[in-house]
């Protein structure tokens, strides 16, 4: 189980009634703390480094925020913090790939969702600028081994620019693993079943919304073009689009049914996109084609029915037959207070089908290869941020506890909005009435 | 269910259809032997067997003689676990799920439909048995149905037989918001935490007058009182005929609601969601309450800020019953996830989670005789996984009820055996 207070936690629960007081108010409940700078030594542990391998008894050494030293044989620099991970495993921390966390708090309160900008085409609508640093949804996901999340903006055709963010640090400077992980673009939908892409009007209109973000592209590409000849003036929704135009970061297309993959598939053909199938619930009909294409699918939620006249098991069979396609996956919540769910995904994917090795990497280096920083997270291997966490079996199984979660070479504390009140009430006296 | 035969998308597409019409008709006789037995009850029982006829267990442990005659499986590597009972739900439910024209409708009640295709989808999640109940838009809304999973059969057949009657109450954000979109002049009492306390207090003062209307007139004759159904309704909640389930979120309107029907004599039987039962628990425990509660749902509106999912562990910590339940056609197929989170936060054994998927949830919806755990004489509702359910890899592969195998999936439309068809049909071309 979960939930030993910390001396910082009591000083916390000091402060509660005021707290009690405002009770949603979350400026004025208590923020869980940034990690604290040093040199660690996890040691003793098994490594599970991510790449299939598997070191028993070894160290892990955490210096300057990243990963100093893996192996049997790594010791433990004078002033080091020592972990003790023994009987436990160390684990790259885990990548939510689709969520709105840090921009969407509460569900149902409008003020506290900002994730959507007024307007159809918002390219230029940049993510990693309103992550709220004081959410409480970052604890709770990182107190669960989740590491990092892409946040995505939403509404309208193109919603913005996602970010991925790591769940802790001081300003969301420090935060930012890569500012622009990509272009959230809705797919019109065009056919019953399909996912949003706002506005109305079936499926002549829907048809007319595709040739219109064909109009949008092409429009971006005669931008990029001329300023690649030397034009000087700027317009800063096309400039937005230059590094997807030049290939440097992804389109992640909100793409459900089969004609909207294919769709997404067509655009990237078409304007010599990099492109990300995010949602992806039809992906199994067209996994020859995504694969052919080397086009990953970011799954949304396995936590759905699945649709009309499929059978029983089709939404948690599929990612299991799209990596035996050559398809990459990685697994998402969708979720900013449910991202701490994210290797249960996973779990149901292994009972229908997903090699529980492939599972892993569905969650880690999978998506860090989708993000284009494999080369920064991922995998417990040296050089990379020292992003970790330690537990006492396999995330996959809920009944894992996660112990120690490490964030860009920071130990962060276990403390979350979930703890703080579980210590409040647990300790409340019998007869107190 | 006895799915078509597989031909690909027109024979899937038609399932519920199809499955619907061709029912097993009677118990059989089963007996899964070799199976690792969880009793929920006694001792888990490895190389266990159990027997079921005529729909009733009758013999379980390791030394059993299965009669002649019987179907026997063979759980070899398996887990048999008692079927999942979910103690909220609002699946296969016909004609609306909410009277939502006033907030006090205790007088309808919740019609079954068998053609929901979520009953099949929650066989295949192990769960046999279901209470469905009134939404929460009125502080006292309508009567429940509760409903065993027999997929395929009569709307008659759904119901469980001998199932008391339940009736939801609601608190909080649901209730009053539940006109927001009209003007104030036009919104429909309460809209405030006071207004629905008021609201509780006054119908159950009504309720009152008109029992001692009936109790004159039948010790003294006269005139007889005209007969009210919602009043009537409201008497026998008082009596303890009907039992109380109470949709609720906050530590205040649930210790409010307790206290209200401690002044009109009666009891909430279960509050339902109580995502804050941590902060009350031991006056939940002393009402006598139980609590049927999601794992970890939180932060989905203001009310379940403060959800944790230790709710579970504290609650039970102080001798309240917990259950876990669905409320969702999604998250029925995998209740068994959602108990694992208890033992996961505070502490609990396994056991106790299992409990909150069977037992006590057939303890909240007051079938806990038939049901619930696997023991003689009790109903043959078992659900067949290949690992323990509690392991990440776990998957239901038949679950049966009354003795009836209604799901297997070695029979059922699966995304392996649709493929194959497929791409025998491609090659065929």
């Amino acid at each position: 189980m979960r939930g030993s207070m910390s001396g910082l936690a009591a000083t916390v629960l000091a402060c509660v009634p005021a707290f009690a007081a405002f009770a949603f108010v979350p400026a004025l409940s208590a923020q869980s703390f940034v990690g604290t700078e040093g040199t660690f030594f996890i040691h003793s542990g098994t490594v599970v480094v991510g790449n299939g391998q598997r070191i028993p008894g070894a160290n892990v050494l955490v210096q300057d925020g990243r990963i100093a030293g893996v192996g049997t044989s790594v010791s433990a620099p004078a002033g080091s913090t020592m972990i003790d991970a023994s009987g436990q495993f160390v684990y790259a921390g885990m990548i939510d790939s689709y969520t709105p966390i840090g921009l969407n708090e509460i569900g149902g309160i409008n003020t506290m969702n900002m994730r959507s900008e007024l307007g159809e085409y918002n390219p230029h609508m940049r993510a990693i600028v309103a992550i709220n640093t004081g959410s409480e949804m970052l604890g709770i996901a990182r107190s669960n081994g989740i590491t990092s999340a892409i946040t995505a903006p939403s509404g309208g055709v193109i919603s913005g620019q996602a970010a991925l963010i790591n769940m802790d640090g001081w300003t969301w400077e420090d935060m930012s693993v890569k500012s622009n992980a990509g272009y959230v673009v809705n797919y019109p939908a065009v056919s019953a079943g399909g996912r949003g892409g706002g506005g109305s009007g079936g499926e002549q209109r829907a048809r007319e919304r595709v040739e219109e973000l064909k109009g949008e592209l092409a429009n971006a590409r005669d931008y990029h073009l001329a300023r690649e000849g030397g034009q000087e003036d700027v317009d800063l929704v096309y400039e937005s689009m230059r590094p997807l135009m030049r290939g440097e970061v992804p389109a992640i297309i909100n793409a459900d049914t089969q004609e909207e993959i294919e769709g997404a598939l067509a655009l990237a053909d078409e304007f010599g996109l990099r492109i990300v199938i995010h949602g992806g619930r039809e992906a199994w009909k067209v996994r020859e084609q995504l694969a052919d294409a080397d086009v990953p699918v970011v799954l949304s939620s396995l936590m759905v029915v699945p649709g009309s006249g499929l059978p029983y098991d089709a939404v948690y069979a599929q990612p299991g037959i799209l990596v035996r396609a050559g398809v990459k996956i990685a697994f998402s919540t969708g979720s900013q207070s449910a991202a701490r769910r994210l290797p249960f995904h996973a779990a149901l994917a292994t009972a229908y089908g997903l090699d529980p090795e492939d599972a892993w990497r569905a969650l880690t280096v999978w998506p860090a290869e989708i993000w284009g920083v494999d080369d920064v997270i991922g995998t417990v291997e040296v050089g990379k941020m020292a992003n970790l966490f330690v537990a006492d079996g396999d995330p996959l199984d809920i009944r894992t506890n996660v112990t120690e979660v490490f964030i860009k070479g920071r130990h962060v504390p276990m403390d979350d909005r979930a703890t703080r009140l579980y210590e409040k009430y647990d300790a409340r006296p019998i007869g107190n009435r | 269910m006895r799915p078509s035969p597989r031909h690909g998308f027109a024979a899937l597409a038609a399932v519920g259809v199809l499955a619907a019409a061709a029912a097993p008709a009677v118990a059989q006789d089963i007996a899964i032997r070799n199976v690792t037995v969880i009793t929920i009850t006694g001792a888990v029982i490895e190389n266990g067997t159990v027997v079921v006829r005529d729909g009733r267990i009758t013999a379980v442990g390791n030394d059993v003689e299965i009669p002649d005659g019987v179907r026997v499986i063979d759980g070899t590597d398996k887990y048999l676990m008692p079927g999942l009972i979910d103690a909220h739900s609002h699946a296969a439910i016909d004609q609306g799920i909410n009277e939502g024209s006033e907030s006090v409708t205790p007088e309808v009640r919740i019609q079954v439909r068998n053609d929901d295709p979520t009953i099949y989808r929650a066989l295949a999640g192990g769960v046999t048995s279901a209470h469905l109940l009134h939404g929460s838009a009125n502080t006292i809304g309508g009567q429940s149905a509760i409903i065993k999973m027999r997929w395929g059969r009569t709307m008659e057949e759904m119901y469980f037989e001998g199932a008391p009657r339940i009736v939801k109450f609601a608190l909080g954000e649901n209730v009053t918001r539940a006109s927001t979109s009209l003007p104030d002049s036009l919104r429909r009492f309460p809209k405030s935490r006071m207004g629905v306390e008021y609201t509780l207090r006054s119908w159950f003062t009504r309720a009152q007058e008109y029992r001692s209307g009936w109790e004159a007139y039948r010790e003294d004759g006269g005139v007889e009182p005209r007969r009210d159904l919602r009043l009537e309704a409201l008497v026998d909640i008082m009596a303890g005929d009907i039992l109380v389930h109470a949709h609720s979120y906050r530590g205040d309107e649930i210790l409010m609601l307790m206290r209200v029907a401690e002044e009109f004599g009666f009891r909430i039987n279960t509050f339902q969601h109580v995502l804050e039962g941590y902060k009350v628990a031991e006056e939940l425990a002393q009402h006598g309450a139980h609590a049927s509660t999601f794992a970890d749902n939180w932060a989905y509106k203001v009310e379940a800020f403060d959800a944790i999912p230790y709710n579970m562990a504290i609650m039970a910590s102080r001798g309240v019953i917990v259950s876990v339940n669905s409320d969702s056609g999604e998250r029925i197929r995998r209740l068994y996830q959602e108990a694992a989170i208890g033992m996961k936060y505070g502490g609990m054994s396994e056991n106790e989670a299992l409990r909150m998927i069977t037992l006590n949830p057939a303890i909240q919806i007051g079938v806990e005789d038939q049901v619930g755990s696997i023991e003689v004489g009790k109903d043959g509702d078992l659900a067949l996984f290949n690992h323990h359910p509690f392991d990440p890899a776990a998957r239901v592969e038949m679950t049966i009820v009354d003795g009836i195998v209604y799901f297997d999936r070695a029979e059922a439309d699966t995304m392996e055996k649709l493929l194959r068809v497929r791409i025998t049909t491609d090659d065929d071309r």
